[in-house]
């Protein structure tokens, strides 16, 4: 009904079209995130601490972009900065015993402590960031054009990426070698490989894309760096991947509901409509625990063994 | 090691404790390793001051100086203490039985909603002394069910906690977030989002001078005291231990597991819900966005950093209520941003939880 | 459960502990009420004199192109007028009981004045003045109801007063007669602004309209984007705002080859091709001023003392400083717009207001009649949308 009314209006996009954009515009740096936490997940390491590599890597971005005057440059920093945090997380639950959850949290209150302890003097930096690219022809194929073909360089490479690691993970070598180590470490080793070394691999490239997934959310979508910017969007990857079984293109379609939800609020207010966001906010989140009830047992079968087993560990001896 | 042997697990798999021979009563050497720890975590967040022109020293002196050689900083660090306590309660409790609560941020959350209705139907219908009671026992009650929804989940239909209880985090925030936006905002507010706030009379008795600390501090140290002595000498605390350790083995022996472990959920949501309270109720005064950001968080990594063992939980609440106060002192005194000294809680708390693997799942 | 005897003893005990402290403090509260009521009986001190510090307080960081840039440079021109006095500053501080404890520690510094600067520290500005009858406490907007103690006051400029000439200036130069407004909630000052805005775009160009749409949060890059770019899907070409930092929706709207109008601080660096004009702060000779004042012992009683507002019709020569300044007008902007907003300018410096009626609000009903000027304190608690501003308040 809404579509309907707005429809007629001149210069007015349709909801449907304008909510379907910013989903893609939203969601995109959750996406990232969420991708490299599956990689990390399925071989059986969590880090919650996906909202410290975000924040890092969007301060990261910005800065070598500010410095270098070359956003993919900025990529590169936040790639590296955001693995790095990872592979701290990495070492310190796999070879100092760390617990996963406990230590995953403190990734990310270190780094929002190294973000704004480097970040201020980034604030009022101008940067030249990323730029949509519009598709020649397919741009202009209507509703359609918008949505998918009128996007930042970022955005375009999380389309790809998304098939991408479903086909590493489900149709290579090294993707079963990689969920081996979440599911049956011991067979791994057995076999001469070691899931440690593999693991240290999942999870940084796992810190990899959530830094991506910073840079693409300051560096394309913000154009600004601002302390504490991620503003949670890290947490929603960690729910997210669950919300998608484990599975990268769930993952890409849950990324984008998330990111609709969040583009909603501000589609219906330019309508006249008015709405409360933080209804819309709690949405995704109360899906995502209906789709664990509907599925119940079933979604945990999906989890990787060792990731289970991270959880049903008792903490207390 | 003292109650329950976990089975013998893959070498490999990343868990938090392996079995391993007890140690010796090496005391010294304990203590020395942690002061090792907190030194190590010093110097790091040291280099860190001195990449960014600071001195370090200096820093680290005004920061000890203007936080713990001062009584009105030290109430302050009671005062965050307070909720950090309460919220690393909810963590140990549950872990007890074996489970992980990820969600004492929304158990909070729910905690101070709670308060802040009982207040908003009560306040000026009944004596201030009974509504303050009411609006204690109104957030255990809600941290209560809060947590008891991870529970059944978990229960009923085999959902890990750790999931719903982070999940359900957003959901409280978001609930929040709603009433003071929509349905509770204080129509004298301005248009802020924030409900009505509490009048004086409502607000938790403080004690001092200052009138800052307030009885939430007493509530922690209390509730602290009495569940430990709930774990260490009553039946449920035994048998939650056992059906933590080793569930197949609980059933097989009669013990009813399904609600032991809600229990420990509901005992822990409890203390977070209690946590929420004490800070709406002596500090804040009224609802407000952000007003909780991170207790949770923060109480499940005292829990850890103690151990999940209650009455070490008090000093590691306070340890980190310190750390937090210190980094006003950062930005006052040496012009850092404040949120940097979550660099050095950090480094703490890597140091500690990556003593692999005693201390991060020991408890005695 | 069975609960030992044990238990049930400590369990006594705790319950006796209880009541030993709340008894206390019971007492202690008695205590504090009768100290708070003391200062206004004896009068005996003067709030502010003899400190050895100054502090501000932010909420947002000091360089956000915006409020707090604005005030942080303020402050620093207090920094440079008063060098024996130290000036502390503390940035990004919640508008949460977290702002008490960090003014706490200003004050145990030697600071006796204090700069509470966003609208939400109201609430903890109170407490403090209320704990420290010797500091003087300058709360920067919002407003203070009921009686107002002898050591707080609060300060602001009418903000909306060039936020209506910028009005004018977008309503001439939009071309799809769409205006767009990112606001953050709808307090007072922000429902000024959008319907100032508004009715100076409605003054130049009657089918003229203001898009809104509320953020709820001061400062949030990622849904300041999701705003903008809604706005911008909905063929709006102006756009401004009221957020705390302005840099991405500006340079979202001149990616976009829309037009910028500025709020805060001079943006115009961010928006070469876009740039209209904008509202500035200038708050440092309204805070030396506060300063002089304070430090002087005159603070009780003093323009500052009160819910003080000033704008256009300010008068210099009585030491009444307009902390507001207009921005730089964009290449864009034509002679004709310019002569608009300057005759618009003369007018609300004199007998007229941004808000001369006839107000209607969006439901059509009269809120200020035909022919009545408001004065600033009428419009103080502004609470509805204007026509001709699509968009609702958030509920």
């Amino acid at each position: 009904m809404i579509a309907a009314q707005t429809a007629t209006e001149v210069g007015g996009q349709l909801l449907i079209v304008s909510v379907m954009v910013g989903a893609i515009r939203s969601g995109t740096s959750i996406f990232y995130a969420a991708l490299g936490e599956t990689i990390s997940e399925r071989a059986g390491v969590i880090n919650v601490g996906t909202e410290g590599a975000m924040l890092a890597g969007a301060l990261s971005a910005y800065a070598v972009t500010a410095e270098t005057g070359n956003p993919w440059f900025g990529v590169v920093g936040a790639a590296v900065v955001g693995g790095a945090l990872a592979l701290l997380h990495a070492y310190l639950v796999i070879a100092r015993g760390a617990n996963q959850l406990a230590n995953g949290l403190v990734i990310m209150f270190l780094g929002l402590g190294l973000t704004s302890l480097f970040g201020a003097s980034y604030v009022s930096r101008e940067i030249n960031g990323f730029k949509p690219i519009a598709i020649p022809g397919l741009s202009s194929i209507p509703a359609v054009g918008d949505i998918l073909f009128n996007h930042d360089p970022l955005t375009y490479l999380s389309f790809a990426l998304g098939p991408a690691v479903w086909f590493l993970l489900f149709r290579t070598r090294w993707g079963l070698l990689l969920r081996g180590a979440g599911e049956r470490a011991t067979v791994l080793s057995s076999y001469g490989y070691s899931p440690e070394a593999t693991r240290y691999i999942a999870v940084g490239m796992g810190g990899l894309l959530a830094g991506i997934g910073g840079a693409q959310l300051s560096t394309a979508v913000a154009l600004t760096w601002f302390e504490n910017m991620t503003q949670g969007r890290g947490f929603i990857a960690v729910a997210l991947v669950i919300f998608a079984s484990w599975h990268p293109l769930w993952a890409m379609g849950g990324a984008y509901l998330f990111g609709a939800a969040l583009a909603l609020g501000p589609e219906l207010q330019v309508r006249n409509v008015g709405v409360n966001q933080f209804v819309l906010d709690a949405l995704p989140y109360v899906m995502t625990l209906v789709v664990l009830i509907v599925l119940a047992k079933r979604s945990f079968q999906r989890a990787p063994e060792g990731l289970a087993e991270v959880f049903d560990a008792p903490p207390v001896s | 090691m003292t109650i329950m042997e976990t089975p013998p697990r893959d070498e490999v798999v990343v868990v938090m404790e392996t079995p391993s021979a007890k140690r010796g009563s090496d005391i010294t050497r304990r203590a020395g390793g942690w002061a090792l720890a907190y030194l190590g975590a010093l110097a790091v967040f040291g280099a860190f001051m001195a990449v960014k022109g600071v001195n370090p020293f200096t820093a680290y002196r005004a920061m000890f100086e203007s936080t713990l050689l001062d009584a009105s900083s030290l109430s302050e660090v009671l005062i965050k203490a307070a909720p950090f306590l309460l919220a690393a309660l909810a963590v140990a409790i549950p872990a007890r039985g074996g489970l992980v609560n990820l969600g004492g941020e929304g158990q909070i959350v729910m905690g101070g909603v709670a308060a802040a209705g009982v207040a908003l139907v009560f306040e000026g219908q009944m004596s201030s002394g009974l509504v303050m009671v009411a609006m204690l026992l109104g957030a255990v009650i809600a941290g209560a069910l809060w947590a008891a929804l991870a529970g059944v989940l978990r229960v009923a239909a085999g959902i890990n906690e750790a999931i719903s209880t982070l999940l359900l985090n957003y959901i409280a925030i978001d609930v929040l977030l709603y009433l003071i936006s929509g349905p509770w905002k204080d129509r004298a507010g301005f248009g802020q989002l924030a409900s009505k706030p509490l009048a004086d009379e409502t607000r938790l008795p403080t004690i001092g001078s200052d009138g800052r600390i307030h009885l939430g501090i007493f509530i922690a140290i209390g509730a602290a005291i009495g569940i430990w002595f709930l774990l260490r000498s009553t039946t449920w605390g035994f048998q939650l231990r056992v059906a933590g350790g080793n569930g197949e083995a609980a059933r097989r022996a009669g013990l009813p597991v399904a609600k032991l472990l809600l229990s420990g959920l509901v005992v822990g949501g409890a203390m977070a819900g209690l946590a929420g309270a004490v800070h709406f109720a002596g500090v804040e005064g009224q609802l407000r966005p952000g007003m909780t950001f991170g207790f949770g968080y923060i109480g499940f990594l005292a829990s850890w950093l103690a151990g999940h063992h209650p009455i070490r939980i008090a000093g590691a609440a306070l340890l980190l209520g310190a750390i937090a106060v210190g980094g006003d002192s950062l930005q006052i005194d040496s012009g850092l941003p404040a949120a940097s000294v979550n660099i050095l809680m950090a480094f703490v708390l890597f140091a500690v939880l990556g003593k692999n693997p005693r201390l991060a799942g020991a408890s005695r | 459960m069975r609960i030992t005897t044990r238990w049930k003893r400590s369990l006594a005990v705790m319950a006796g502990a209880t009541l030993l402290f709340s008894a206390c403090g019971d007492s202690k509260d008695e205590k504090t009420t009768a100290k708070s009521d003391k200062p206004a009986a004896g009068k005996a001190v003067t709030p502010g004199v003899d400190g050895t510090a100054i502090g501000f307080i932010f909420v947002g960081p000091k360089d956000d192109f915006g409020y707090n840039q604005a005030a942080y440079d303020g402050s620093e021109a207090v920094k440079k007028a008063y060098p024996d006095l130290e000036v502390l500053q503390a940035e990004n501080v919640p508008e949460t009981a977290e702002a008490e404890r960090v003014v706490e520690g200003m004050i145990k510094k030697g600071a006796k004045i204090i700069f509470t600067t966003s609208f939400g520290h109201k609430a903890y500005a109170l407490k403090i003045a209320a704990r420290h009858p010797d500091v003087a406490v300058l709360q920067q907007g919002n407003v203070i109801e009921g009686k107002i103690a002898a050591n707080i006051g609060t300060f602001f400029g009418n903000v909306y007063e060039p936020v209506y000439l910028a009005g004018i200036a977008a309503g001439k130069a939009t071309k799809s007669n769409k205006l767009g407004y990112v606001a953050a909630f709808p307090i007072p000052q922000t429902l000024l602004n959008i319907n100032a805005f508004q009715r100076g775009a409605a003054s130049v160009n009657p089918k003229a309209e203001t898009y809104t749409v509320f953020t709820s949060s001061w400062c949030d890059p990622g849904k300041q984007a999701d705003a903008a770019k809604s706005l911008l899907g909905q063929g709006i070409d102006v756009l401004t705002q009221h957020q705390d930092c302005t840099g991405t929706i500006i340079k979202t709207a001149e990616a976009a080859g829309a037009m910028s109008v500025g709020y805060h601080a001079d943006a115009s660096s961010l928006a070469p091709k876009g740039w209209i004009t904008g509202s500035e702060w200038n708050w440092g000779p309204l805070y030396i001023d506060m300063v002089k004042t304070v430090l002087a012992g005159d603070f009780t009683g003093s323009k500052y003392h009160d819910n003080f507002r000033a704008g256009y019709k300010s008068d210099p020569a009585a030491g009444e400083l307009s902390p507001l300044v207009q921005s730089i007008f964009g290449a864009s902007v034509t002679d004709e717009t310019k002569a608009l907003v300057e005759k618009a300018k003369a007018d609300i410096s004199g007998a007229g207001s941004p808000f001369a009626g006839p107000v209607v609000d969006q439901d059509g009903m009269e809120m200020v009649p035909a022919g009545t000027i408001p004065s600033y304190a009428d419009l103080e608690s502004m609470d509805y949308l204007v026509k001709g501003v699509v968009g609702k308040m958030p509920s």
